[in-house]
């Protein structure tokens, strides 16, 4: 079938080969040579078992080797001489294989890293009993390195890296400074290099790195809040693991400044994963660190300078936020607690950041939360004017008292103005470092509420002060003077006039009882000005009765154009009570003096009576303390249920325990003042007038005219939706009808 | 304690103005607002029985509408008028113009207009007043007509025959629609 053609080229190729390996020679010869330069050469670079000989040691051999690879280099047969040798190598590789396994089984046996060690460095026997001679050419060296790696990492298991690992880490400098550390092994390095472990493996010694480091950091960092550790950190880095990486990331240097500049990009990379380490672990503390705050400036410290170096602002904010959330604002948590934390958190932010751009992601929560809270505003209140029962101010005392800020636009004209910062949002504003009452008193968008509520607190400290104490005025005063600092002068007016009033009080009462000496001291009080006292129509019977009567004279005569309105619940009452067997002396309630002096006109009472007496408007709980006040004295007993005795003679059977509780009970409550949420309440039924009004007017009018309509009335903020269900409810009483849309007023 | 600091306002704001004579007739107008601002609230917490008003729109304060009730014992009980009242630029010193909306047969109202003769709205006026006190003379108007200067003078005549006159009365008046 073969064509002459092909016939003739094939003859012609033999030929050509025949030329090349002939050599021409004559007959065969050349042939011959080549076999023979061929047998030489494969049992040279054969790889050969362990115990074999090496073909080198034969110095004899070396010029006929030599020759032999000339040789075959001048018949062009080389690439085959290695293209065979790689197919021994491959073959013989089974027996490494073998080995590996071998030690594999031992090292999962006993997890001892030394079986690693030895292994590596029977490896590294094989590789160089294997190498061949470095006269034979770059080519063959390399391609033998490569095919060996290669049949090398692909019988290393996952069991050699994990063992590779430990025998990495137990290199490094151990974390106890008792122990010695260990000597710098440079022989198994070495053989890492040789074996092409460092390169493959790379990533796993960086990670034995960063491993230790953070194991460092979280052991000798946790909890460790009132310095600095950044510097220690630093430093243990340079002293420990250093010296560590030089091993394997500098180990061809030879100078110093060589091994610096080698050393710079990992030293880094080390360095960052440190602050990042740091970081993250002050960032899980961060709550804590608030609280300890300000012991805890060094952890705050090292934050601000981890940030520089890592962003992980976002992940601040969060945890912060998630732990606020978990642990602070939840109704188990105080008011004054949350203020407290919510102020140490506005100092500790603005170390870590000065903008205040995280201060201001994490604020809004707590903002939000504490403006839901009833009592925020008086907790506020109560803590600027000093009127805590213990715990820490608010405020240092020695941050300057300063007029509260106002949200002022930025001054472009200002050569230090410096634009928002990349991560702040659309509706941040710059946080000018404010002082902490301001950023209080912004939680609200009104200051009005504020000082409301500054009224209400005043009133009751001041309807407090029994007796004429005018130091307790004077004190007031005092702190009402370094809230008008803050809040303005024409916002604590009323305030002022509230203080007048108890001075004008103590000047009104001297001229009344220079006229005609009266047991009894007002306090007189301008009505506007004050916030809403609880009204009562506790009438005093008696004597009480006829002083005030008396008193109420002569004041209309000394001020003609006013008028007398008893609040006598605000009081309290001094009494000496003459028993026919003994006196008895009491600093009471109104109530309960109303009450006594009923029984002086006869000896027994029931509860119903006192209270028909009295008023009506007395709360029977009320009633049955008070008298249970006097029972407790032995001046009441309590005969059948709820009719009550004077005891006109004590009775003998107490013991003298009893006796000795005549004490007097001093139940000097604050009297109530209603709270801001009263208050609101009572805006809004003057927004009802104000819906009456043009209701009755304007006839029916759809919810939006309503709510424009509204804008009449002073003060008016609530939302259509809170109209809404204003409107609702006043529908449910019948006060309005709704029709299409259209709200009228019920027909009567 | 809203009140006392609002009504403590406008008499400083009026100071204000005659310093600054520049800006009188913007910030007089401010001040015209202010007052009748503070009139609304007075009115709207007064809860005085059968009178009320209360402005057209959110956006102009100088319009109001009016509702005045018949004072119980009168022959005008039971019913309710409405009135239209505009407060000149220059109010308080200028008496608001006032007419009766509802036709009211009375001898000090023009039945067809609505015209009002009050001396408290003509030449008796005087700064102090306010939509309230206006209100309030015009209910005891009502129930006490002034017979010696009638612009109904059929109503005036016939005055003094109460029933008959209530008869009138009923055949002109209209009771309230809802819409305004």
């Amino acid at each position: 079938m073969a064509t002459d053609a092909l016939r003739a080229q094939v003859a012609a190729k033999w030929q050509e080969s025949f030329a090349r390996l002939n050599q021409n020679e004559p007959g065969i010869v050349g042939l011959l040579n080549f076999s023979q330069a061929w047998d030489i050469a494969r049992e040279c670079i054969r790889p050969r078992g362990l115990d074999e000989p090496d073909p080198s040691t034969r110095n004899v051999d070396r010029s006929k080797f030599q020759a032999s690879f000339e040789l075959l280099n001048r018949c062009r047969r080389l690439p085959i001489l290695l293209e065979s040798f790689l197919e021994d190598m491959r073959k013989r590789f089974l027996v490494i294989e073998e080995e590996v396994k071998e030690f594999l089984l031992e090292y999962e046996r006993t997890s001892n890293t030394t079986v690693i060690l030895n292994l590596v460095f029977r490896l590294l026997q094989w590789y160089k009993k294997w190498l061949p001679m470095q006269e034979l050419g770059a080519t063959l060296h390399s391609a033998f390195v490569l095919s060996f790696q290669t049949h090398l990492f692909s019988v290393l298991t996952p069991t050699f890296v994990r063992g590779f690992k430990e025998l990495c880490a137990s290199t490094l400098p151990s974390a106890d400074p008792e122990t010695s550390d260990p000597a710098p092994n440079v022989e198994m390095w070495q053989a890492f290099e040789t074996l092409g472990l460092l390169d493959r493996y790379e990533n796993i010694i960086a990670s034995v790195g960063y491993e230790h480091i953070e194991a460092h950091v979280v052991a000798t960092c946790t909890g460790q809040w009132s310095e600095s550790m950044l510097g220690q950190l630093r430093k243990w880095m340079t002293d420990k693991v250093v010296p560590w990486m030089l091993l394997m990331y500098a180990r061809n240097a030879t100078t110093a400044d060589d091994a610096r500049a080698m050393l710079q990009n990992v030293g880094s990379r080390f360095d960052f994963h440190m602050a990042k380490t740091l970081c993250d672990l002050r960032t899980k503390e961060i709550f804590d660190i608030i609280i300890d705050y300000p012991d805890s400036s060094g952890a705050l410290q090292d934050l601000k300078e981890c940030m520089h170096r890592v962003d992980q602002r976002a992940s601040l904010v969060h945890t912060l936020r998630k732990a606020n959330q978990k642990r602070l604002l939840h109704p188990g948590a105080d008011t004054r607690l949350i203020l407290t934390q919510y102020v140490a958190i506005i100092k500790c932010l603005r170390i870590v950041d000065p903008p205040g751009v995280l201060l201001f992601k994490v604020a809004d929560p707590i903002r939000r939360y504490l403006r839901e809270r009833p009592d925020t505003i008086r907790c506020i209140v109560s803590n600027l004017v000093g009127d805590d029962d213990g715990g820490d101010p608010l405020v240092d005392d020695n941050e300057p008292i300063q007029p509260l800020q106002h949200w002022e636009l930025d001054d472009y004209t200002d050569p230090n103005w410096e634009p928002e910062p990349v991560d702040a949002g659309p509706d941040f504003r710059a946080n000018k470092p404010s002082d902490v009452i301001s950023t209080l008193v912004s939680i609200y968008d009104s200051r009005d509420l504020f000082v409301k509520e500054l009224q209400v607190l005043l009133a009751q400290r001041l309807l407090a002060i029994s007796d004429d104490n005018t130091e307790k005025v004077e004190k007031e005063r005092r702190s009402i003077e370094i809230l008008k600092i803050r809040f303005g002068e024409a916002a604590l007016q009323v305030c002022e006039v509230m203080l007048k009033d108890m001075t004008d009080s103590k000047r009104i009462d001297g001229h009344v009882q220079s006229q005609k000496a009266s047991i009894i001291h007002p306090t007189i009080l301008s009505k506007h000005f004050w916030p809403m006292l609880e009204a009562t129509d506790i009438g005093m019977p008696g004597q009480f009765r006829m002083f005030q009567e008396e008193y109420a004279k002569e004041f209309s005569a000394f001020k003609p154009d006013k008028k007398l309105r008893w609040l006598p619940h605000l009081g309290t009452v001094q009494l000496v009570l003459h028993l026919r067997d003994r006196t008895v002396e009491a600093d009471v309630p109104p109530l309960e003096a109303a009450f006594i002096e009923l029984f002086s006109q006869q000896d027994v009472w029931t509860l119903d009576e006192l209270i028909a007496n009295v008023g009506s408007s007395v709360d029977r709980t009320a009633a049955l303390n008070a008298l249970l006040t006097w029972v407790d004295l032995g001046v009441l007993k309590e005969q059948t249920e709820n009719s009550f005795k004077l005891l006109e003679e004590a009775e003998t059977a107490p013991e003298g325990a009893r006796e000795s509780r005549t004490v007097t009970r001093s139940v000097v409550e604050l009297p109530p003042a209603p709270s801001v949420q009263q208050q609101q309440a009572e805006q809004m039924r003057v927004y009802w007038k104000f819906i009456e009004g043009m209701l009755t007017n304007l006839g029916s009018l759809s919810l939006d005219r309503i709510q424009s309509m509204l804008k009449l009335a002073p003060g008016y903020d609530q939302s259509i939706d809170q109209l809404s269900m204003f409107m609702e409810a006043a529908r449910l009483e019948e006060l309005v009808a709704v029709r299409d849309g259209m709200w009228k007023l019920a027909s009567k | 304690m809203e009140q006392v600091t609002s009504s403590l306002a406008p008499s400083r704001a009026t100071t204000l103005n005659k310093s600054g004579p520049a800006s009188s007739s913007q910030s007089g107008a401010g001040s015209v607002t202010k007052r009748l601002g503070n009139e609304l609230m007075t009115l709207m917490m007064s809860s005085s029985p059968g009178i009320s008003a209360f402005p057209k729109t959110d956006s102009n304060l100088f319009d109001w509408i009016g509702t005045i009730e018949g004072a119980p014992g009168t022959v005008y009980a039971g019913l309710s008028f409405r009135i239209s009242i505009h407060f000149p630029s220059n109010y308080p010193y200028v008496a608001p113009i006032i007419q009766f909306e509802t036709p009211c047969y009375h001898p000090n109202v023009d039945l067809k207009t609505g015209t009002i003769c009050l001396d408290i709205l003509k030449d008796k006026w005087s700064a102090v007043y306010s939509v309230q006190t206006i209100l309030i003379s015009l209910q005891s108007l009502l129930g006490e007509p002034n017979n010696e200067s009638p612009l109904n003078n059929d109503a005036a005549t016939l005055w003094d025959n109460q029933e008959a006159f209530k008869v009138q009365l009923l055949r002109h008046y209209r009771p309230l629609k809802d819409d305004a």
